[in-house]
């Protein structure tokens, strides 16, 4: 049997719906329909992940977020209609490690749930084997001595050219490169029509690694500047 | 009932604090002036005595008599000696001086005399100068005109001739002159010296024997004289000058003189004259001072008064003596003492009523001070009256009470000459006055004035201090203010112009008298009126008046023209979009109705723009609460679709249906997120990352963004992006949906196989970047493209959400960029523009 997942909505046909779609990926699935129901179900279950909708009768979303934080530390994802920048910064700020808005991908849905349990359990606390030759950012982790790329602990397959962008990235976690540059770097020429060229490269290696590449968390676009590989703030 | 009893508690109370020290006041000033001169205000036990020999006057008196005693005594000249015309204002009705030019003529004879002799003189060498004369004119006579000049010479003889009859004439008269005044003096004039000795002695004796004529009748003061053994002189056989000193009945001062000092005898107890023994001149004139006699150590007897004896008593109570003339009328003698006593008695009556006063008075003040608090509110009171009178009304009753006091001080003091004095300290540029001369001078003054005076100054001083204490805005109840707040509601009414051309009028007609009267200043000046105090009077008030009036205008001025500054500065906050309240109200001020109304212009567009933004985040709300609603359905849609388009073994139509729900769930998904965006941005709630960016590298990211689609589609992509970086104040984020949507209605709308124009131009501080293209169907050239769920067919059929250029613009206003858009037959132009910053280094570059 998988692990254990629960799920918290109150509407029955979305909570139905996950369920279908994890227990297809082979996990348990536990379905609670408020807040309080969840906390007890919790209590009672050894449960692994937990995906929440914010808006919910008895015991909303972030209130029972706090509650569980207070016990326990497994991987909480909330599920909620509100898409707004202001409501994530919100959910993640209380506690949760993922924010999905609705209406959701199904396909993306069951990857963040793969990957957030992959790296709770089976990876463990990532930063005990941490190495000078090891770059952690969030899901991604890079060696530089053998110039492979995990995501989830899993290898990414990645061609020369792209391991050299993500090589680029991943050694300057934050800095925002202009395409010339990358262009420069990467191919060691003078740069010449390069942002087409650039872009190519970097929608592939998106969909190697983003769980959803066309909202991509890692490597980002800064509008009219250039690109950069995102550092993200909670990388357990 | 309650109130009348307190209201009379009160009126009694005051009128008890008025009476207590008007009384007192009074009183004290009172015994101040009438008190005997040489008595101290404290000396109380002497005050009352009513003895008139503790009078300075007195001892003046018989200092001077005295004196004009011991003339007779030495045969002195009388006048010469005793210097004094009269015996002051305070006799002069009663008394008076006997005629005594006798004396005085004497010298005048011999001054006549020797302007005689002297004239004579003159006649005499005219007379030598006109024989020498004659003498010439004979010598040198021989080479002129001999006939004129022969009856020149006999002319001139002739005259010579009267001239010497003339002199001689005179001569005659004098001669008769000295034989009648009976001096026997002339050119030779040392040998009669003897003579004319004798003749003065008898002069003086004569002069004498009427001084004693005249004062001997006064039996008030009865006198021996005698020289070198032998009675001179005496009015009564009942005093002898000896050293025993007896006097008769009802005469208590003795005052006598043997030749070597004075002694005097008051009441049967000799009186201590000459103190340590030196005379010192102060104390002749200083009221108390020593006694004016012979005998002190730096003032002894000469050789000629050694022989004199002289004693004199004055009554206890004088009497009147008189002299019956033959025809039945009567001639009052001498008399000084008798008026002098009556004086005195009467100074007393006024002084024990004085006192009186003092007494009353300062029970009065005691009995009021227990009723003070009454007496505080009648103040109170009083004052309320006194904030009802205009307080140019008071300024002219103070002038008045003051000019009253002025007068009385002046006319009781008038006799004693004080105002010249005053006249002389004030005005006059070489009369020197000691302290010591003004302390004696203000005594003068405190012992002369009326009492009314000071009481009056009081309350003067207590009605000025009763209306500062109680009424703190004397000004508010002022003629001139009552014409000018008048004036200002009557003139709120007017137009702003009219009130500032009045004011204008106003001042020139001010200017305009004032110029007038200054011409006539001058006028006055140059004719000669120059120490005309009234004209100068007028000169100064009204170059104050004028000045007074200029600055009022000018504050006024200013003050409307500050007010219209700030009024603009208003308006321009407004137009700006800064609603904030002002707080200025420019109550009483020219601008006041203007910036009333700009406040309530304000206050409307305030409340309008409130209630509009109000009802913006209201639909805002709205729309964020249906997408919300919207979007949970649509979530089990998608989730289920998608679990359809998984199951193996459906039938090809079943997949087909299965293939069009997911498209439009997906189509759904997209409209709801675009509404909530679209909402957001128009109500300006998007929140905004403003950062610095490359216009054209936005561009060329979004292209090669979009590159896949762009190659799946019909129509081909032509760029026209400058070298060097366009850099502008955005957010990347929205912009780049901005061209998304753009170029995403590019692909969509355009005809097959043409191309769209990417292009970005600047000028160095505008960036403009258009998308051109060709459309598909004909555009319908009303239609206002960017209108929400506008597009190009009005079927909706197509995939778009309708909201791609309602989007584009919002973004670009949000982020400060203008959006526009034009239609050329079938092309379809859209620019954005943004301002370029201006960055030195970047320029430099550039260049």
């Amino acid at each position: 049997m998988g692990e254990c997942v629960l799920v918290v909505d109150d509407d029955r046909e979305i909570v139905k719906a996950i369920a279908i779609l994890l227990e297809g990926e082979g996990y348990q699935v536990l379905r609670a329909y408020d807040g309080l129901q969840a906390l007890d179900l919790l209590s009672s279950h050894p449960v692994r992940l937990v995906l929440i909708d914010v808006m919910m009768p008895k015991l909303d979303g972030l209130s029972a977020l706090m509650r569980i934080r207070e016990r326990q530390n497994i991987p909480v994802i909330i599920l909620s209609a509100k898409g707004e920048d202001s409501d994530k910064v919100l959910g993640l700020s209380m506690g949760a490690d993922d924010y999905v808005a609705k209406p959701y991908n199904p396909q993306e849905l069951a990857a963040r749930v793969k990957s957030h349990l992959r790296r709770y359990t089976s990876l463990g606390d990532i930063h005990t084997r941490s190495r000078e030759s090891e770059i952690v950012n969030g899901r991604l982790c890079y060696k530089t001595d053998e110039r492979v790329l995990y995501a989830d602990g899993e290898a990414v397959r990645l061609t020369a050219t792209e391991t050299k962008i993500v090589d680029l990235f991943m050694r300057n976690l934050g800095r925002v490169f202009p395409a010339e540059e990358i262009y420069r770097r990467v191919w060691e020429e003078e740069a010449f029509a390069s942002e087409n060229t650039v872009m190519v490269h970097i929608r592939r290696i998106r969909e190697k690694l983003e769980l959803n590449p066309k909202e991509p968390e890692y490597i980002k676009v800064v509008w009219g500047i250039g690109y950069k590989m995102e550092k993200q703030e909670k990388s357990n | 009932m309650d109130t009348k009893w307190k209201n009379r508690k009160k009126a009694i109370s005051f009128l008890i604090f008025f009476l207590g020290v008007s009384l007192t006041l009074g009183g004290l000033a009172g015994i101040i002036k009438n008190k005997p001169g040489r008595i101290r205000l404290w000396q109380a036990d002497q005050l009352f005595e009513g003895d008139y020999q503790q009078s300075y006057r007195f001892q003046e008196y018989i200092t001077g008599r005295f004196w004009s005693l011991l003339s007779m005594a030495t045969g002195y000249n009388l006048e010469s000696i005793c210097g004094y015309n009269g015996y002051g204002s305070y006799y002069r009705s009663f008394g008076g001086y006997e005629d005594n030019d006798w004396s005085d003529q004497l010298y005048v004879y011999e001054e006549e005399l020797e302007i005689y002799r002297e004239n004579l003189e003159n006649m005499q060498d005219n007379y030598e100068d006109m024989l020498e004369t004659l003498e010439e004119m004979q010598e040198g006579g021989s080479g002129g005109d001999a006939e004129n000049y022969s009856w020149e010479v006999e002319n001139y003889r002739a005259e010579i001739e009267a001239y010497k009859d003339e002199m001689e004439a005179y001569r005659a008269e004098m001669e008769n002159y000295r034989k009648e005044t009976g001096i026997y003096r002339d050119d030779a004039g040392s040998d009669q010296t003897e003579e004319k000795s004798a003749a003065f002695d008898q002069k003086k004796k004569e002069i004498a024997q009427k001084y004693h004529d005249w004062i001997k009748g006064d039996k008030n003061l009865i006198y021996s004289v005698s020289y070198d053994g032998k009675e001179l002189y005496a009015n009564s056989d009942h005093i002898k000058a000896d050293s025993e000193m007896t006097a008769p009945e009802g005469y208590n001062f003795l005052l006598y003189f043997d030749g070597e000092e004075v002694r005097i005898v008051k009441d049967g107890k000799e009186l201590e004259l000459y103190g340590d023994g030196y005379y010192r001149e102060e104390s002749d004139w200083q009221e108390g001072g020593g006694w004016y006699v012979p005998g002190y150590r730096n003032f002894p007897v000469s050789e000629t008064m050694k022989k004199a004896k002289i004693i004199l008593a004055a009554a206890e109570e004088p009497v009147l003596y008189m002299e019956g003339y033959g025809n039945g009328g009567s001639g009052q003698y001498d008399n000084s003492l008798y008026w002098m006593n009556y004086n005195c008695q009467t100074n007393q009556i006024l002084l024990k009523k004085d006192a009186l006063y003092l007494a009353l008075g300062i029970a009065l003040l005691f009995l009021a001070f227990f009723t003070r608090k009454n007496r505080w509110e009648a103040s109170g009171n009083i004052a309320g009256v006194q904030a009802k009178i205009w307080v140019e009304l008071k300024g002219l009753l103070l002038l008045g009470m003051l000019y009253l006091i002025f007068w009385i001080i002046r006319t009781s003091n008038l006799q004693e000459g004080w105002w010249q004095e005053l006249t002389e300290i004030y005005f006059s540029d070489y009369y020197y006055y000691s302290g010591e001369s003004l302390r004696n001078f203000g005594e003068q003054i405190l012992q002369n004035t009326h009492p009314a005076a000071w009481v009056l100054l009081f309350w003067t001083g207590w009605l000025i201090w009763n209306d500062l204490r109680y009424n703190k805005k004397i000004r508010k109840s002022s003629f001139t203010g009552k014409l000018y707040q008048a004036y200002s509601t009557k003139s709120i009414a007017w137009p702003l112009a009219r009130r500032m051309a009045n004011r204008s009028r106003i001042l020139l007609a001010a200017a305009a008298c004032y110029v007038l009267l200054m011409l006539v200043m001058a006028v006055q000046w140059c004719s000669g009126y120059r120490s005309t105090i009234a004209l100068a009077l007028l000169a100064f008030s009204g170059t104050a008046g004028f000045l007074v009036l200029a600055y009022l205008t000018g504050k006024k001025n200013v003050e409307t023209a500050r007010d219209m500054d700030t009024l603009t500065d208003c308006i321009g906050e407004i137009r700006n979009g800064n609603y904030t309240e002002v707080g200025e109200r420019f109550s009483g001020h020219d601008l006041e109705n203007a910036m009333a109304q700009l406040e309530d212009i304000r206050h409307g567009l305030e409340e309008a723009v409130a209630e509009q933004m109000r009802s913006q985040r209201m639909k805002v709300e709205l729309i964020a609460n249906v997408s919300h609603d919207i979007k949970t359905p649509l979530t089990s849609i998608i989730s289920y679709v998608q679990f359809l388009k998984q199951e193996e073994g459906l039938p090809e139509h079943i997949k087909d249906y299965v293939r069009i729900l997911d498209q439009k769930s997906q189509r759904l998904k997209n409209m709801v997120q675009d509404v909530f965006a679209v909402s957001k941005a128009a109500s300006g709630e998007l929140p905004m990352h403003m950062e610095a960016l490359d216009f054209g590298k936005l561009l060329c990211q979004t292209l090669a963004d979009m590159e896949e689609q762009i190659e799946g589609s019909e129509v081909s992509f032509r760029t026209e992006l400058p070298r060097i970086p366009v850099m502008i104040m955005a957010d990347g984020q929205r912009m780049y949906r901005v061209f998304q949507n753009l170029f995403q209605n590019a692909i969509q709308y355009s005809l097959p196989g043409s191309r769209v124009y990417v292009s970005l131009k600047t000028d160095g501080t505008m960036a403009v970047a258009s998308v051109k293209n060709a459309s598909r169907m004909e555009i319908d050239k009303e239609k206002d493209f960017a209108e929400r769920f506008a597009r190009g067919d009005q079927s909706r059929t197509d995939g778009g959400s309708g909201l791609g250029l309602s989007i584009a613009q919002s973004f670009t206003e949000a982020c400060g960029g203008e959006f526009s858009w034009e239609t050329d037959a079938d092309l379809f132009v859209v620019k954005v523009s943004f301002g370029v910053i201006v960055d030195d280094q970047k320029h430099f570059s550039a260049v």
